[in-house]
């Protein structure tokens, strides 16, 4: 890594803390370290990370709030730790923006390549890109036009918003109410199974498998993710 | 408050002879005044000592004190003297009046003191049921009840003991089964004839609770059906009682229930923590190692320890498989555990868990054919991810690693089905309709991981969403599983106006 990126680790977990520091500073990353919500909300302050790591099972404090009170002044990308009993709260982070989420036990790996995504959609945030490129598939964004191997490809109204939606944050998590509020608007959270039919529809249309689909990933219980990259 | 004053205090004979008695005095002290007293005024003596007589002693000596008055009367002070058959026809008539008005007052008074001795007793009794009541409310246990019972009918001479019926239960007394039972069901007093003793059920409004039993003690007090009335009092005193402890228990037990559940519930997600954590730190540094390992001085040496990192960290995975099976299996198994339904597509599920299991087993070909028009069905999609993958993961674990897996879904009979089936060595014949039991493992000596909880969870998450799951082998080899679950309502669905789009 040329310039460094600083990541902020809240994690009152010692030896969970340790690993994951040792390995994100093996990769190159400067790593911040807070043992409590409230210490990690004052480094957060004063280091401006590039990206947060945070625990949702916090002594102190709810990792939601955590979330809540970052996204109050920040778009840092932020990534959650959660154990499986922990599960609406794990939603609740990500409809307070969290990004993306892990759950323990989780291999280094995984950690590695979810905090490299992050820090690429940072990186490439705010340019607009006029086309996106997965698998077969090729989105035009200004031209709002969408081919596979270089047929053209017809999606309705609604099938284009959603995939528009999700190709926008790629790689991010989107829960269900968020995505159902962006393509639907504001009113229509709880028909949820209208998310789900249609996502079926789009993969049918743009995955190579959609039985196994490569770019359209379901989080169950949670959400859906695009990833370019199957 | 005291009835003796009103009651008899002599025995039957010594009354009898006391109203003799009293007619003889009376005779005595009017023999010297016969000259100076007309017979009328001596007949108001006798009419007085049969008025005393009926007050004080009752209806039988007052009845023989009139008979005799009017006897002794008409023998020693009508004309002629010490004869019965009167000189004068008014005399006769006299008589007549005599006795009536003897035998009138007999009965008024005896009536009369029947009367207050009645309402002296019911409120006596009163009294006793208003401190029984009051020794009823205290009690804290059926044990308490009929000791209550039992101080209160201390000297009376009778006995009552309660027995408890559940409904549906046994009696344990069997001598007094059937009578306790046919008491119970009918829901009345039942006498017993050739026993002296009373069958009495007592009921609360919510369906208890048993039959109380009176007996007499000893043979001095009338058989007990003669005081049913103030039994059936005591029943419905007792009914009361007993109401209100098995509201009293009711409310215990639940109190109990809730704070069990917190407990366990904050048992497991301590345990969850507490597991996971160590497991996620155990897998991190082997990762971290197997990472940062440096560059080989031996090749051989570096690819053993490289393998032994790597099995580690998947030990230590299934190490956190396991718990998650076990801990969902817990919380399962402890009710009261709140599905986060929805209404799902199976695509996604079956997407979600073949995503999972390429994870561990990245080459496995998986063939799936699900129809495009399959409904919506409503379930916990975590959980149902769960079961697909732990079905998945089987049959990646027991069938050859050549042959595909095969996922399936259709409709059946208003169900939806899913199955998972694999060209492995299949479920022993034997023990196929076992596969689902907690610990159960196809073959117990298999070197393969896992303590058979996966199916045990699979059929504990589909049964929970009520429905069901089945183990079977296919003809042509290999293993299947199929699960169930009903379709129900979906929510209604509108199709988006097609419009072309720009």
């Amino acid at each position: 890594m040329s310039a460094e990126i600083a990541v902020l680790l809240v994690e009152d977990e010692p030896h969970i803390r340790r690993v994951l520091q040792s390995s994100l500073a093996a990769e190159g990353y400067r790593v911040f370290e807070a043992e409590s919500g409230e210490r990690g909300l004052i480094e957060a302050g004063t280091r401006r990370p590039d990206l947060l790591v945070v625990d949702l099972g916090l002594p102190d404090m709810d990792g939601v709030e955590v979330v809540r009170a970052v996204r109050h002044w920040s778009n840092v990308p932020i990534l959650i730790l959660s154990a499986r009993t922990e599960e609406s709260d794990k939603i609740a982070a990500l409809d307070e923006g969290a990004d993306d989420y892990l759950t323990k036990p989780f291999g280094i790996g995984e950690l590695l390549a979810r905090v490299r995504a992050l820090v690429r959609r940072r990186a490439k945030g705010g340019q607009e890109m006029p086309r996106v490129h997965f698998g077969e598939v090729q989105i035009d964004l200004v031209g709002r036009s969408v081919t596979r191997n270089g047929e053209l490809v017809h999606l309705t109204n609604i099938e284009y918003r959603l995939l528009a939606v999700l190709v926008a944050h790629a790689g991010k998590v989107m829960t269900h109410r968020h995505l159902m509020r962006e393509v639907w608007g504001p009113g229509h959270a709880e028909n949820s199974h209208y998310l789900r039919i249609y996502v079926s529809r789009l993969r049918q249309k743009l995955e190579a498998n959609p039985a196994e689909p490569a770019h359209l990933i379901t989080e169950s219980g949670v959400g859906y993710r695009f990833v370019v990259q199957g | 408050m005291n009835c003796g004053s009103h009651t008899r205090t002599l025995s039957l004979p010594a009354a009898y002879l006391a109203s003799v008695v009293a007619c003889g005095l009376v005779t005595l002290l009017a023999m010297p005044l016969r000259h100076y007293l007309d017979l009328a005024n001596i007949v108001m003596l006798f009419l007085l000592a049969t008025f005393l007589t009926a007050l004080w002693l009752g209806r039988g000596p007052a009845v023989v004190s009139a008979l005799l008055g009017v006897a002794l009367f008409d023998f020693i002070f009508v004309p002629p003297h010490l004869g019965f058959i009167p000189s004068d026809a008014q005399y006769v008539v006299m008589l007549g009046v005599m006795l009536a008005v003897a035998l009138l007052t007999a009965q008024l008074t005896a009536r009369a003191r029947e009367n207050a001795i009645a309402a002296c007793r019911r409120e006596e009794q009163t009294n006793h049921l208003y401190q029984l009541a009051r020794d009823l409310a205290g009690t804290l246990s059926r044990w308490d009840t009929q000791r209550a019972l039992d101080d209160f009918l201390e000297r009376t001479g009778y006995r009552a003991v309660l027995h408890f019926v559940e409904p549906g239960g046994p009696v344990r007394e069997t001598h007094l089964a059937e009578s306790l039972q046919a008491a119970f069901r009918q829901g009345r007093p039942l006498e017993d004839g050739a026993a002296p003793t009373l069958f009495l059920p007592f009921r609360g409004a919510h369906g208890a609770s048993g039959v109380m039993v009176v007996t007499s003690v000893g043979n001095a007090v009338p058989p007990p059906v003669q005081e049913s009335e103030l039994f059936r009092a005591i029943a419905s005193l007792v009914a009361i009682a007993v109401e209100r402890l098995n509201a009293a228990e009711e409310v215990q037990a639940s109190r109990d229930q809730i704070a069990s559940e917190r407990l366990r519930a904050s048992v497991l997600s301590a345990l969850s923590h507490d597991l996971r954590t160590p497991l996620t730190a155990l897998i991190g540094m082997a990762d971290a190692l197997a990472i940062s390992q440096p560059p080989p001085a031996g090749a051989a040496q570096a690819a053993s320890s490289g393998e032994a990192l790597t099995a580690i960290r998947d030990q230590a995975r299934s190490i956190g498989h396991m718990v998650t099976n076990l801990l969902d299996m817990a919380r399962l198994q402890a009710g009261g555990f709140s599905l986060r339904k929805a209404w799902q597509l199976f695509g996604d599920v079956v997407g979600a868990s073949l995503r999972q299991l390429r994870a561990a087993y990245p080459g496995r070909r998986v063939q799936v054919a699900l129809p495009p028009d399959l409904p919506l069905v409503e379930f916990d999609a975590v959980l149902m991810e769960r079961v697909v993958f732990n079905l998945l993961e089987n049959a990646a674990k027991y069938a050859p690693d050549d042959r595909p897996i095969e996922v399936r879904a259709w409709l059946e009979d208003g169900k939806a089905c899913l199955a998972v089936c694999d060209d492995g060595p299949g479920f022993p014949a034997q023990r196929i309709d076992r596969m689902f039991d907690l610990f159960e493992r196809g073959n117990a000596e298999s070197s393969r991981s896992g303590v058979g909880l996966g199916l045990a969870i699979c059929r504990a998450i589909v049964e929970a969403h009520g429905g069901t799951i089945r183990a079977e082998n296919r003809a042509a080899g290999g293993a299947c599983v199929a699960l169930r679950l009903p379709l129900g309502m979906p929510p209604s669905f509108e199709e988006e106006e097609e419009e072309a789009r720009r």
